[in-house]
Parts: C-alpha cells; structure tokens; sequence
C-alpha cells in the first residue's frame, strides 16, 4: 500500500497542526513489490505491496497462520532456509531488490538484522554471542570487539546486568535478558532495519515491558518491524500498524487510525476481538 | 508536499556495489562439492562392492552351470562339487529360526521400554540392549561353542550341542538390539495425541497400545523385523563357530539338533583353504548373500522412509493411500473379521503345516496339538474376560520377555567373566606378549588398539563431511536417494562381505596381510555409523541456531562450522566411539585382510599383518581344546575393552544430555 497515501492523508486531517507535518526524514527504506510466496503448493502470501518507513517502527498484526512470520522473514531473505519455499515479485531494500538473481544474500542479512520469537543465544559465552557476528564478517582487532561489547550491550540495556559476567554461558541469563542478549547481538553488526518476529511471545510480563521500551528507543538509530500476537503491544510500540489475513494485506495504516478509525470491517472485527 | 528523500546517492552506490558483491559465493560453493564428494563414497563404495561381486563371482558361472549351483545338494570343494542349495537353504532356516526367538522378545521389549516401564528401568533395559549390540560376536560364539553347547546336550540330551538351535538362539539375541531400537522408535513416533484420544474414550492401556499404536508404528515393527532378519543372514562369526558344520539339511527339516550350513558360515571356514574353482565359487556364494542383504534392506528401508511421512502432517496422495491401509488393518483387529475375510488363505497354511509335520515325524505333532489346543483357550478365554485383566495377562507377557533380555545379557556376561577371571588376574597376562595359545596377550591387545585408531583416522573425516553434508546441504532430489541408499545398503553389507572385498582389492594386490588393509576394511564398514550418528547429531541442533547465525551475516558454512559442529560434538564423539568399539569388535573384516594369529611382536610399518584380540579368539576356540583358559581370559579382555568405549560412548552422552539447555 503506498504509504504517500497515508502520510498525505495525515496532512490533511492534521492540517496546521506542525508537529504532526510529514518530515523530510520520512523516507521509504523497504518495499515490498507484487509479493508471493508459496510453500510446496500452499500460497502464504498473495500480492503483497508495502512500503515501509525509515525510523519508523511498523507492526504486523493478524490471527496465526495470517502469514506475519512469512513476511517478515521475507524481508531478510530468512524463508531461503525453509525448503520448497518459492518467492515471486520483489522486495526493495532502498529501492534495490533483494530477491534480485545477483543479490548476496549475506549482504542483505547484515544490513537487515533478525530477532526470533524464542531467544536463540548461542551455547556459549556471553561475550562469544556478541562477537560472533563481527567475527564472521572479519573484525579480529580485540580492542575494536570489546569496544563492540560494551556497545551493543548497553544499547540494549544489559549491560549493567552482564558486565561483570561476560565470559559466562549465555544460556545462564533468563529469558528476557536472553532476548536482549539477541537484540544486542544484532546490534553488533550495525544493521539499518531490525526485524523482530514476536520477540516477547515467550517473555514473562516484566521481560517484555524492558523489551518494549527498548524498541522505543532503538528506533532512534533504526527501522524496526514487529510482527505481534499481542494488539496492545503493538499499539504501544508501532508507528504504523499492518494488519494481515490469510495471506493478504488488509489494512495498513497508521497505528492510531487502525485502532481507533479501521476501515476494513475485518480489520474492526479483529481488533474488537471478535475473532482471533 | 514534500516527496521523501532518498539516502544520498554516495551511500546508495556502495550499498548497490556490497549488495551485488559476489562476496563468499564461490567458497561456498566448491565447500559444498567438496563434503558432496565425501558424502557420495560410500554410495561409490556399494557399487564397487557390487561390481566386484558380479566379475569375480560372475566368472564362476561361465564355467559352472548356475542349475548346478543353485539346485545341486553336494559341496564338495576338493571334488569340484558346488551345489549350493542346502547352504542356502540352511541360511534361511537360521535366519528364521532367529526371527522366532526375537521379534517376540524384541517387539515385547520395545513395547516395554516405549510405552509401560518407569523412567529407570527404561534406562536400564536400553542401556543393555545397547550393550548387547556392543558384545563382539565372535564372544557371543565363544558363549555358544562353550556354555550354550554345554546347556543344550545336557537339557535336550544330543550328543553335539553345535546345531541349528544354538546358531538360532545366538543369532535370534544379537538380531535384538536392531529389532528394538527400530521398533522403539517406530513406536515412540506415534504422536501422543492419537494415545490421548484413545484414553478419552475410555480405553484402556493395553486397548491403547493393541489397537491405536501398534497398528500405527506397523510399517516400523516391519522394518524391525526385516532388518532383525538381514543382521540374521549376514552375521558371520557366530554362526561359523556354533552351527555344526556339515553341508547336510536338517533331517527331518524340523531337527533343530541338525547341524547345519549357512553362506556366511562356509566363506569364513572354506575361502582360506580353497583354490581355484573353489575361490569362485566362495565368491558366487557371497554374491547371493549380498543380493538377500540388499533385498531385505532395501525393503526396510522403504517401509521406513514411509512411517517418515505418516506423522508429519503433509498428506500426499501416496500417504492417503498408506492411511486408508491403516484404518483397514485397523479393523482387522477385530480378529474375528479378519478371520472371516482371509477363511481360504489361513486354512490352506493351516493345510500347509499340517501336511509339514505328518511329514516329518509324530513328536512335533504332539508339540503342535498342545501348542495349538493351549492357544485356542488362551484366545477363548482372553476374548471373554474384561479389559482390565487382559491387560494384566499382556503386560506379564512383555514384562517376562523383558526380563528375559535382561537375564540373557547377565548369564552371557556373568559367563565371560567366571571363564575369564582366573586368566585375567594370572600374573603377566596383560604385560607380556603372546607365544601362540600361551603366554600374554599384550601385543595382541595393542595390536586390537592400532586396528581401531587407524580405522578411525580413515573413516572419521569422511564419514563426518558426508554427515555434514547430509544434514545441512542435502535436499530431496533423485541424487540425495541413491546416496541415502547406498549409505543405508553399505550399513547393511554382512562383514564378511567386506573382508572379501578388503581381500581383493587390498591385499591381493599387496601380496601379504597388513595393518592398513585392516583399517581401511574396517572404516568403509563402520563409515555408515558415522555419517548416520553425525547427521543425527546435527539435526537434532535446533533449527533457531542456524537462523540466529544466519540473520548475522553470516555464510552458511560459517553457521555450520562456528555454530552447529560445535553445538553437536558431543553427540557426534558418542558416535565416533561407538563406531571405535564396533571396530575393535569385528572379525570377518580383517579374517582375510590384516589378522594373523601368531607372529613377532607388533607390525613396525602399516604393511605388516597385525595380531587383533577378535581373531586370536577365534583361532584358540577353534584351533586350541586344550587352550580354553587363554579363550576365556581372550574374550574377557575383548569384551572389557568393547563395553569400555561403549560406557565412555554413554558417559558422555549423559553428561551432555544433563548440560544442555536448550
């Protein structure tokens, strides 16, 4: 859905109000262009167009097997790793597509980094979980790993937990610092968009309340995209909302106007709970 | 209104230039050639294993009428006499004879330890059906020719306790570990759902296990049964030491005191006596005991590539079939029905036997009247009394066979280590060399350890690429079957069919006997171990590890060697000692290739034969009567140093098993 749309509307219904003015900042950094993906004979998603905002946070929202997870995970080419999955049409990434036959696939990943629905930290240390992703991509300089550490750590507000812990087992920390020992992780490589696939789904109350405002913050440096089961998070954390159903793209808009004025009486529907 | 702006076109040109970059492409790439050509030797391995069965053995038929072979009743090497029928024959009774002993000890076992016994008792009776797959066979011969022998002409009182039964008994206990742990699985991949559904309508256990599960892991419990059977034919050792000997046919066919023939049996005790003719006609015999393997895996294989697909979800129109079956055989459990649906085919075998034992002898029929009047009432009684009680009735049933398992294991075990003891403890028995069938047996030992390290230098880096490779890179093309294929068949080849082959294409060329041709003999059979255990190893590595690793930016063979080999090692080292301890135990691999039973201290290059503990046990069983206190102490030292990689194998496993998190 073209999101000039959107932003046009929000001029005109905000008119004069200056603070609510499109900024020159508001740039496209994700696009996604005719967008169709097939698992064996099964079609997940039909005729996805999006475009998503830079700086932005933008949730995905709809009920299980709505195909959230599926798109989100086509946007760093993740779905490369499910065999018989098929993708048509295109996403853009700064206006260049990645599903392009040249495209390295490892560059992508790391301008795109992914967070999961469990905390996946490796099975090792703390500080190994952070430096794996520099490494891999050549940093051996010690200083700059630490100083990399120490970084990503505190932007994801662990620091002050770890610290004194760094060479322990990351599989030690509890859930929620696992979580942000992955955000951390990711931050590591500097990525432009983070892509969080129900970070908090198996987060106690507490972990996920540190989780979302870390988001909050992390949108300062970076696009994020949130797919969530959970409607009140994503009226919380998003800027913008999507809201999908089987498959397609129903509604996408702005996260106040989703929830308070839906246009699509399936958007409504499931938004007032009626079905879910 | 403002258009959005774009980033700068600086920025967008190099993001244009790493997007496009060919990056790590072409490492990847030929890293995947290379572990697709670990991966294919053993695939490579089968066919030349095949190839040269046919040109050797082919040979033979140019010059010997295959009606002859196949349908003479006389072998007679030194005549130039090869009718091969009564060894063929006398394979497949053995083999069956097997079956009767184990699918019930084994399908009542794997129940056992998948559906009924508590925690710890299911631990124990894995753990010692495990070590039984571990027990050397040439010990389980020694056991036969020594104890069992004893036990047989004493409660049966025959005057040679070296027959069919005792072959059958043995091969029927060592055909369990494979009958069990296939038919555990099978059984433990019922998903608990249907179990659960079961109950809620009120069933009973045992209901639940009779008419829910059992139909379902059918296809599994065949395979078991198969692959029980193909261990049956090709097991080597055993059955050369304990059936008797003689070319004859059982006479009548049900004298399980008969000695008898098997193809195996006449490889190991013909080949390095013959000459000429004779040798080809050892090779015709191998042949036709490396097709019977092949058929009989290739069909367990199937029937478990099936059960596979049964659970996961996803019906093709191939499974639906395999559905439909399923629900029909359900309802033949209502045996009544079934009995009315199949009234022709069960009386003629019913017609079948009957007409079998008139013609054998009057014993047996008196056996069989009892059997069958006891089953009749059994049924009787069993179809009218209340759920409850039945399954009381079927839970002793599989509890005694159970404990049957253990007991076995402890008499065989607790036999080795009365034989052995005296000899163990006697001064000098570990520390000084052997003179024959005296003194130590030190360098024997020694030369057991060189055997197995060497094996592992050859068949672990080919055996964990090709893991590797199976797990990670494989996908579900024609290809990947026929290496799949070739991987389970080499896992199938009898052992001996691999000291023939060691035989030809190592030694002969060599001219002697040599530690490497050992080796190498004995890695191609226990690559298939590894590359299975490994590629289990690695699946068994959650998914999300790979993905967490790839969402970094990293290639994926960074993921696999940084991330996934590490996470599994431990799993893949339990493999790889596993593989050691199956090595050190095997015998027909170096019979013809590496083993010799008397010679000078310990081989001072890779291209000397080798003295190894399997065989000098075979040698002084064989060869030495009067030796039987240095046979003892042999076996014992060989059985110690198999379960000792076995524990260190479990060991790990369990330390590891508690460790992890995830």
């Amino acid at each position: 859905m073209d999101v000039k749309a959107i932003l046009n509307e929000r001029k005109e219904s905000n008119e004069g109000d200056k603070s609510q003015k499109v900024k020159s900042s508001d740039s496209i950094i994700l696009e996604c262009r005719d967008l169709n993906l097939w698992y064996e004979d099964t079609q997940a998603l039909k005729n996805i167009n999006l475009e998503l905002l830079k700086n932005h946070v933008t949730a995905i929202i709809g009920p299980s097997g709505c195909g959230k997870s599926t798109l989100i995970r086509s946007f760093n080419r993740m779905n490369d790793v499910i065999l018989g999955c098929r993708t048509e049409g295109g996403v853009l990434f700064h206006e260049k597509n990645i599903y392009d036959k040249k495209t390295n696939v490892i560059e992508v990943r790391k301008k795109i980094g992914m967070i999961f629905q469990k905390p996946n930290p490796f099975p090792m240390s703390i500080f190994d979980n952070i430096t794996y992703g520099p490494e891999v991509q050549g940093e051996e300089d010690p200083q700059k790993l630490e100083e990399i550490v120490e970084f990503s750590l505190k932007r994801a507000f662990l620091w002050d937990e770890v610290k004194d812990r760094l060479n322990d087992s990351a599989l030690t920390l509890s859930g929620g610092q696992q979580q942000r020992l992955c955000i951390a992780r990711a931050l590591a490589i500097e990525p432009e968009v983070l892509l969080m696939d129900e970070p908090t789904a198996s987060l106690d109350p507490i972990a996920t309340a540190k989780i979302e405002e870390l988001v909050f913050e992390l949108k300062k440096y970076m696009t994020v995209i949130c797919v969530t089961h959970n409607m009140q998070q994503a009226a919380r954390i998003s800027d913008f909302t999507c809201f999908m159903y089987l498959g397609e793209l129903i509604e996408y808009g702005e996260t106040t106007q989703i929830f308070e004025r839906p246009r699509k009486e399936l958007t409504e529907n499931y938004i007032t709970g009626r079905f879910g | 209104m403002e258009t959005p702006v774009l980033i700068d076109a600086e920025e967008l040109k190099a993001l244009e230039v790493a997007l496009y970059s060919k990056g790590v492409q072409t490492k990847e790439k030929s890293i995947k050639t290379i572990l697709f050509i670990f991966a294919s030797i053993a695939t490579v391995i089968v066919f030349l294993i095949i190839i040269f069965l046919f040109t050797l053995g082919g040979d033979f038929f140019t010059k010997y009428s295959i009606t002859d072979f196949f349908f003479g009743t006389s072998w007679r090497g030194q005549d130039n006499r090869f009718g091969a029928l009564f060894i063929i024959i006398g394979t497949l009774l053995v083999a069956l004879g097997a079956l009767v002993i184990a699918i019930p000890l084994g399908i009542a076992t794997a129940i056992f330890i998948a559906e009924i016994a508590p925690k710890k008792l299911k631990n124990i009776l894995k753990g010692a059906v495990e070590i039984l797959a571990g027990i050397p066979s040439v010990v389980f011969g020694y056991f036969g020719r020594t104890v069992l022998k004893e036990w047989i002409e004493f409660s049966f009182d025959v005057s040679i306790g070296l027959c069919w039964l005792n072959a059958s008994l043995l091969l029927g206990i060592m055909a369990l570990p494979t009958i069990v742990s296939v038919c555990e699985d099978s059984i433990s991949a019922v998903p608990n759902h249907f179990r659960e559904a079961s109950y809620a309508m009120g069933a009973t256990r045992w209901q639940t296990i009779r008419n829910v599960v059992l139909p379902a892991s059918m296809s599994g419990i065949t395979a078991a049964i198969i692959l029980g059977m193909g261990r049956a034919i090709g097991e080597t050792m055993t059955v050369a030491m304990v059936s008797g000997g003689n070319v004859v046919l059982p006479n009548p066919i049900t004298d399980v005191f008969s000695g008898i023939r098997t193809i195996t049996g006449t490889i190991v005790l013909e080949l390095k006596e013959a000459v000429g003719l004779h040798v080809e006609a050892i090779f015709a015999l191998a042949i036709v005991l490396f097709m019977m393997t092949l058929i009989v895996n290739t069909i367990a294989n199937i029937a478990l590539s099936r059960i596979n697909r049964k659970f996961s979800g996803k019906t093709k129109k191939k499974d639906r079939k395999l559905f439909d079956n399923l629900i029909k055989y359900k309802n033949f459990s209502n045996f009544k029905d079934f009995i009315r649906k199949n009234k022709k085919i069960i009386k003629r075998i019913i017609y079948f036997f009957v007409i079998l034992w008139l013609l054998s002898n009057w014993i047996p029929i008196l056996y069989a009247l009892i059997a069958g009047v006891s089953l009749f009432v059994i049924i009787y009684f069993v179809r009218k009394i209340p759920p409850k009680f039945k399954q009381i009735i079927a839970y002793s049933f599989i509890i005694a066979m159970s404990f049957l398992v253990l007991l076995f294991l402890g008499i065989l075990i607790s036999n080795i280590v009365m034989n052995g003891l005296p000899k163990l403890l006697e001064p000098g028995f570990l520390t000084t060399n052997s003179r024959a069938d005296k003194g130590g047996i030190l360098d024997v030992l020694i030369g057991t350890l060189m055997l197995t390290g060497g094996t592992i230098l050859f068949a672990v880096p080919i055996g964990v690429f090709a893991g590797i490779y199976l797990s990670e890179y494989a996908g579900t093309g024609k290809t990947i079957k026929v290496i799949r294929a070739g991987i389970d068949n080499l896992n199938g080849t009898p052992s001996i069919v691999f000291g023939l082959f060691g035989f030809t294409f190592l030694v002969v060329p060599m001219g002697t006997f040599s530690l490497i041709a050992g080796q190498i003999t004995l890695a191609l059979m226990i690559l298939p171990t590894i590359i299975r255990t490994t590629e289990e190893a690695l699946k068994a590595i959650p998914q999300t590890f790979r993905e967490g690793s790839l969402a970094l930016g990293s290639s994926k063979w960074q993921s696999i060697s940084k991330i996934v080999v590490p996470t599994a090692m431990p799993a893949i080292i339990t493999g790889v000692i596993l593989g050691m301890g199956r090595a050190a135990g095997e015998t027909a691999p170096i019979i013809f290739t590496a083993a010799v039973f008397v010679r000078e201290g310990l081989p001072k290059s890779f291209f000397e034969p080798v003295m190894a503990l399997t065989f000098h046990l075979y040698v002084l069983v064989l060869t030495y009567p009067n030796a039987q206190a240095q046979a003892g102490g042999t076996a014992l030292v060989l059985l110690l140093v198999v379960l000792f990689m076995y524990t260190l194998a479990f060991a790990i496993r369990l330390y590891y098993q508690r460790k992890k998190k995830w």
